[in-house]
C-alpha cells in the first residue's frame, strides 16, 4: 500500500498552485481525467495526457518523480489484464495508460489536498454516518499504522519472524492483527467518551464545497486539456 | 480476493456502472437497517474497525499476490450493514490512496461488503455447533470461495469488451480461455490465501472471543452473546 504518512504531509505542508487550488476544482480534474481514459481508444491522446500531467505537476512544485512512480502501480494489472486478453501492442499500450493517467491525476490531488479537505466535499453529498466514518477511519488509521509498525518492530527483535514457517508467522501475524483491533477499538471507546463530554452531536466532518480560488484554472485546466485530446486525437 | 485492482477506464461502462447501482441500492438498504441504531457510538467503532482492515491489506504475502482483508472480521464485529458500510469506506479510502480505480469502486465494494454480510452470517449460523475458531475460519473460507466466484462472473462478462479494441471475432475465443485459466490461477492460487485468511480470521476472533468477549455480542447482534 501507498505511505499514508507521507502523501499526508506533502498534502499538508505544499504551498504550490495546485495545492492553493480548491478541493472542489481538483476533483472535478480527476473526474475529467478519468472520462478522458474511460472514452479513448487511442494510447497517443493519453500518453500525451500522461506527458502534460506530468509538466503540470512538476510546475506546481508537486513530488512529481514519486507521483509517477505511485501512477505505475496499477500499471501492473492492467499489463496482467491486457496479457490476458492476447491483445498486441496498440492494446497493452491503450491498457497501459488507461491505467496510469488517472492514477497520476488521483494521487496529483491527494499530494496536494489534506483528506479532511476532501472528506468535507464528500459530506455534501454522502449521508452523516459514512461522513463521519470516513474521518474516524482516517484518523484512526495513522494511529493504527504506528502501532502496526512498532509491534513489527518488537516481534523481530524477539525473533517471531521465521522465514519459510508460514504456520509461527501466521499465529504472530494474527495476535498482533486481534490485539490491534481490540486496542482500536478501546481507543475508538474513548475517543467517543472524549468527544460526547464536548458535545459531538453525531456529526463530525463539516460539509462545505470550499471557495473558488484564482488558482482552479490549473486543475480545471489541465484536465479539460487531457479530455480535449482524447475527444479530438482519435 | 475480495477486491478488483483493475483501474478506471478498462471495465465496459456498464458493468461499472451496474456496480455502483448495485452498491447504493445494498448501501441504502444498509442505511435503513441502521436508522434505529444509536450511531453516534458506533461512528467510533465503525472508524477503528475500517482501518484495522486497511491496515490488514499492508500485509501481502508477495509469493502468491494475496493480501489480507480482515473482511469477515468486520462483518462478525460490525454485523451485516454496518459492515457493508465499512467495506464502503476501506474501498473509497483505497481508491484516495490511488490504490484500484474510481470506475471499479460499486464493484469493489460489492465483492467486500459481499464477504462481510456472509461472513457474519455463516458466522452466527453455525453458533454452538462450532469452537468461535472454526466457525470463523469455516466462515471465512465459504465466503472468500463465494466472493472469487463473484469476482469470476464479473471478469468473465467484463471479457465481453474487446470491440473496445476494435478485433471483436478474434477474441471470441481466447476471451473464453483466458476466463478460464482466470478462473484456474484465482481458484487455486487464491485458495492458498484463503487458508491463510481464515487461519487469521479464526486466530482473531479467538483471540477477541477470549480477552474482549463483548466486542462478540454488541447490541448489533441482539440475542447472541459471546461464547468461546
Amino acid at each position: 500500500m501507498i505511505d499514508v504518512a507521507r502523501i499526508d504531509h506533502w498534502a499538508a505542508t505544499g504551498s504550490g498552485p495546485f495545492h492553493r487550488a480548491s478541493a472542489f476544482s481538483k476533483s472535478l480534474f480527476v473526474g475529467l481525467v478519468v472520462t478522458a481514459a474511460v472514452m479513448s481508444k487511442n494510447p497517443y491522446p493519453l500518453a500525451a495526457g500522461y506527458a502534460l500531467l506530468l509538466i503540470a505537476a512538476t510546475a506546481s512544485r508537486l513530488p512529481w518523480s514519486t507521483v509517477a512512480l505511485f501512477s505505475l502501480y496499477p500499471a501492473v494489472f492492467a499489463v496482467l489484464y491486457g496479457l490476458s486478453l492476447r491483445g498486441g501492442a496498440w492494446m497493452y499500450g491503450l491498457l497501459f495508460f488507461k491505467a496510469v493517467t488517472p492514477a497520476f491525476a488521483m494521487v496529483m490531488l491527494i499530494v496536494s489536498t489534506p483528506y479532511p479537505k476532501i472528506f468535507s466535499l464528500m459530506s455534501t453529498f454522502l449521508p452523516e454516518i459514512i461522513a463521519s466514518g470516513l474521518f474516524m477511519t482516517y484518523r484512526t488509521l495513522f494511529i493504527l499504522l504506528d502501532m502496526m509498525n512498532s509491534f513489527a518492530a518488537a516481534i523481530r527483535l524477539r525473533g517471531g519472524f521465521s522465514p519459510g514457517s508460514l504456520a509461527k508467522n501466521s499465529s504472530n501475524i494474527s495476535k498482533g492483527l486481534a490485539m490491534l483491533l481490540i486496542r482500536a477499538v478501546e481507543r475508538a471507546t474513548r475517543l467517543y467518551a472524549v468527544m460526547a463530554v464536548r458535545g459531538y452531536n453525531g456529526s463530525m466532518a463539516e460539509a462545505r464545497i470550499g471557495r473558488p480560488s484564482r488558482h482552479d484554472w490549473l486543475p480545471i485546466g489541465a484536465g479539460t486539456a487531457v479530455l480535449m485530446l482524447v475527444v479530438v486525437w482519435k | 480476493m475480495t477486491h478488483m485492482h483493475i483501474p478506471d477506464g478498462i471495465l465496459p461502462v456498464w458493468l461499472w456502472v451496474s456496480g455502483f447501482i448495485l452498491m447504493a441500492f445494498i448501501l441504502g438498504f444498509s442505511l435503513l437497517q441502521l436508522r434505529n441504531i444509536d450511531m453516534k457510538r458506533k461512528i467510533p467503532l465503525l472508524g477503528a474497525v475500517a482501518a484495522a482492515m486497511l491496515v490488514a491489506m499492508n500485509l501481502e504475502i508477495f509469493i502468491i499476490g494475496y493480501h489480507i482483508n480482515l473482511s469477515v472480521a468486520a462483518g462478525i464485529l460490525l454485523g451485516p450493514a454496518l459492515g457493508f458500510v465499512a467495506a464502503f469506506i476501506a474501498n473509497v479510502m483505497l481508491a484516495l490512496m490511488g490504490h484500484g480505480g474510481i470506475t471499479v469502486l460499486g464493484l469493489n465494494t460489492f465483492l467486500l461488503g459481499s464477504e462481510a454480510v456472509l461472513g457474519h452470517t455463516v458466522f452466527f449460523l453455525l453458533k454452538k455447533r462450532l469452537p468461535v475458531f472454526w466457525r470463523a475460519a469455516t466462515a471465512t473460507v465459504l465466503t472468500q470461495f463465494v466472493a472469487t466466484l463473484l469476482l469470476i462472473g464479473i471478469v468473465a462478462v467484463s471479457r465481453v469488451n474487446p470491440a473496445l479494441f476494435g478485433h471483436e471475432e478474434e477474441h471470441a475465443g481466447a476471451i473464453r480461455d483466458s476466463v478460464r485459466m482466470f478462473a484456474a490461477v484465482v481458484l487455486s492460487f487464491g485458495s492458498i490465501g484463503w487458508v491463510i485468511e481464515a487461519a487469521i480470521t479464526g486466530s482473531v476472533m479467538k483471540f477477541i472471543s477470549q480477552v474482549k468477549p463483548d466486542l462478540l455480542g454488541h447490541v448489533l447482534h441482539r440475542g447472541t452473546s459471546a461464547e468461546k
